[in-house]
């Protein structure tokens, strides 16, 4: 797909209610167990951000403004009226940019362990510096089974490539400020759909005290947390996942 | 040619317990454990070095390296304009304020004019490109961290060059709208520009740039490439011929009175790269863009996967990363590191042949940069080494004079 002429890899899986995901640090396997559920509750469609799994990323499209951008417009040019955004992590980011600019398009929203704002004291770092921290401490906090991370050395050479290529392009978007927008909590209260948060309750990337502080940011939505999971709950603990997703659409 | 002595006035006062235990010694290591009675001590001796250096004719070279028991020296533009002013007779070179770290160049400009007013017109400025560690120390994005490198050094020389009152930059990464920096150089136009880098990428924008080259302890293949990369570039780009003058090398270097002593206390400078290179995976292999995608198959793999279709090697794809490099040179020997070029030790006359073999296999150079003291080393035992070096090498090193090459 192509979107104000960059090329976008898209994911479709299943039909009936738009569900579009944007992904956090790694683009959303074809294969993950968590799009296979959510497609028999409607149509999943989750491109890779620019620089990521096989999109292209243009020369100098290097900030969040420029992702946000472009997907505003992907939301645009999407054949439906409206969609239910789900944002992890990194994407829950920008999916949260997104509903503060505006909901026209946008009816459901679901952030799950989602980065984005400022919580604490400066001297205290809401979200673990994946890039400056050891890489077995940061699986350590990823996960709450490191058996659910991914094993490096079973995995093809074109994955990994495309596994750095994505840290690549992460650090460009979210190096400095490190994984969130300084104003951004000012402008959560903004978000006028009907809003969930997620969160694994094991995430020690973003601990779930801060799932709570982006709830109470947002008029009227709920946080659920899951057991057993860390910073992904859509990994680690799918059939639930999609439980809280659905019991949420349904509600 | 002509030589250049520095010392990054490293710390290596630290339980080997303690850094063979930690996964980085640079950038993570708690600073309690820099003594600053210490540290303290160790900067009058070096400054007093670099003091003895200008007594004996030999140029002075202040570097910057940050968070770390390699250096002390996170502040260069402070012990370079400590040089400045208390040098009288020899160059200064800051190799350099680690300009893509620095968030305003203009700053910089600043900084160096009056370094050069300082030194009166003595001060050349080195740009260094920095990475690793230090992109988590400065809190700097490291995927474009060589355009900010080329971005700064642009703006730098316009705001050094320019005289006729403030002018507007805004760049992709820097902006400032009212640039007009007092005092302006004593040189004129500018001080003469050095940059340290090795890919033949940047090395070709140096040579097309004309700044002076220099390669810090990359061993005859790599420095070979990369000045060849300088000229080839400027070929290209149809612009004149330099000579050797533009060309600089930065070897670990000990004189002693005999070849047992040069090499033995010159061994105490491996320290440099036995111990103080140490990092952890964050800050090299997995720092981001340090290595391009096409490596990660390597760098990720903990063992070689099976059946795998693709099994090049680094090397055979064009990828060595930086932390291959890194991984060599820890674990270099005293006779490795001579017989690769980055260490010269012995006698005079041992030492001058060791830098005139390296001299030929490069295709020449103008400039040595010695890094003279580094780990244990002892004041009384680089003192010792300065005044051989410039007695009895210097001398005959002086005689050489550029040629033209390309």
């Amino acid at each position: 797909m192509i979107v104000h002429g960059v090329e976008l890899e898209l994911l479709r899986r299943g039909s009936g209610r738009p569900i579009v995901l944007l992904h956090g640090f790694q683009q959303i396997e074809p294969d993950a167990r968590c799009v296979e559920l959510l497609s028999r509750h409607g149509e999943v469609i989750a491109p890779s951000h620019p620089g990521f799994g096989r999109s292209a990323r243009p020369k100098d499209f290097e900030s969040v403004y420029d992702v946000v951008n472009l997907y505003a417009a992907f939301l645009d040019s999407l054949p439906h009226e409206k969609v239910t955004l789900i944002g992890f992590s990194f994407g829950g980011w920008l999916a949260a940019e997104l509903a503060v600019r505006s909901c026209h398009n946008i009816e459901r929203l679901i952030l799950v362990d989602t980065v984005g704002i400022k919580v604490s004291g400066p001297d205290i770092p809401d979200i673990t510096d994946v890039f400056n921290t050891h890489p077995d401490e940061v699986k350590r906090r990823t996960w709450h089974d490191p058996a659910n991370a991914p094993d490096f050395n079973g995995m093809s050479d074109e994955a990994l490539i495309m596994r750095h290529r994505n840290w690549e392009s992460l650090s460009l978007y979210a190096w400095h400020p490190y994984m969130h927008n300084p104003r951004l909590a000012y402008w959560l209260p903004r978000i006028g759909v009907p809003t969930q948060v997620i969160w694994g309750m094991s995430d020690g990337i973003v601990r779930p005290d801060y799932g709570h502080a982006v709830t109470r940011l947002i008029p009227g939505a709920r946080l659920v947390s899951i057991p057993n999971a860390g910073h992904h709950p859509e990994i680690e603990q799918p059939e639930i996942f999609v439980d809280h997703v659905t019991s949420f659409l349904n509600r | 040619m002509d030589a250049w002595w520095q010392c990054e006035i490293p710390y290596p006062f630290v339980d080997k317990s303690i850094t063979d235990a930690a996964d980085s010694v640079r950038a993570s290591l708690p600073n309690r454990l820099c003594d600053p009675r210490i540290a303290a001590t160790l900067f009058d001796e070096v400054l007093d070095e670099f003091l003895l250096c200008d007594d004996l004719g030999m140029n002075v070279i202040a570097i910057e390296h940050h968070a770390g028991i390699n250096s002390l020296i996170g502040a260069n533009p402070m012990v370079t304009s400590i040089l400045a002013r208390q040098t009288r007779n020899v160059r200064v070179l800051s190799l350099g304020t680690l300009v893509s770290l620095r968030p305003d160049p203009v700053r910089v400009a600043e900084e160096y004019a009056t370094a050069d007013i300082l030194a009166k017109g003595r001060f050349d400025i080195g740009f260094v490109k920095s990475g690793g560690t230090e992109m988590a120390s400065s809190n700097m994005q490291p995927v474009n961290n060589e355009e900010r490198y080329w971005e700064a050094i642009d703006l730098i020389k316009k705001a050094l060059t320019t005289h006729d009152g403030p002018f507007s930059w805004e760049g992709k990464h820097f902006s400032h709208r009212h640039v007009n920096i007092w005092p302006r150089p004593y040189q004129d136009p500018h001080p003469p520009m050095w940059a340290a880098t090795g890919d033949p990428r940047s090395s070709a924008e140096v040579g097309r740039r004309g700044l002076r080259h220099i390669l810090v302890l990359r061993g005859p293949e790599g420095t070979k490439r990369a000045y060849d990369a300088h000229r080839q570039a400027r070929v290209e780009a149809g612009l004149p011929k330099v000579t050797t003058d533009n060309f600089a090398y930065a070897a670990l270097v000990y004189v002693g009175d005999t070849e047992e002593e040069g090499i033995e206390v010159g061994s105490k400078l491996l320290w440099f790269l036995n111990t103080s290179l140490k990092s952890a995976p964050q800050f090299n292999k997995f720092l981001p863009g340090a290595a391009p995608p096409a490596a990660a198959p390597d760098l990720y793999r903990t063992q070689p996967r099976v059946e795998a279709g693709l099994t090049l090697k680094d090397a055979e794809k064009g990828v060595a990363p930086a932390s291959r490099n890194a991984e060599k040179l820890i674990s270099i020997t005293a006779p490795e590191a001579m017989r690769q070029g980055i260490l010269f030790a012995g006698n005079p006359d041992s030492v001058y042949r060791q830098i005139m073999e390296f001299y030929d296999k490069v295709g020449g150079f103008g400039h040595l940069a010695l890094v003279g003291r580094s780990g244990y080393m002892t004041h009384a035992e680089s003192s010792k080494s300065i005044r051989l070096f410039t007695q009895e090498v210097l001398p005959r090193l002086r005689a050489i004079a550029p040629v033209e090459v390309g």
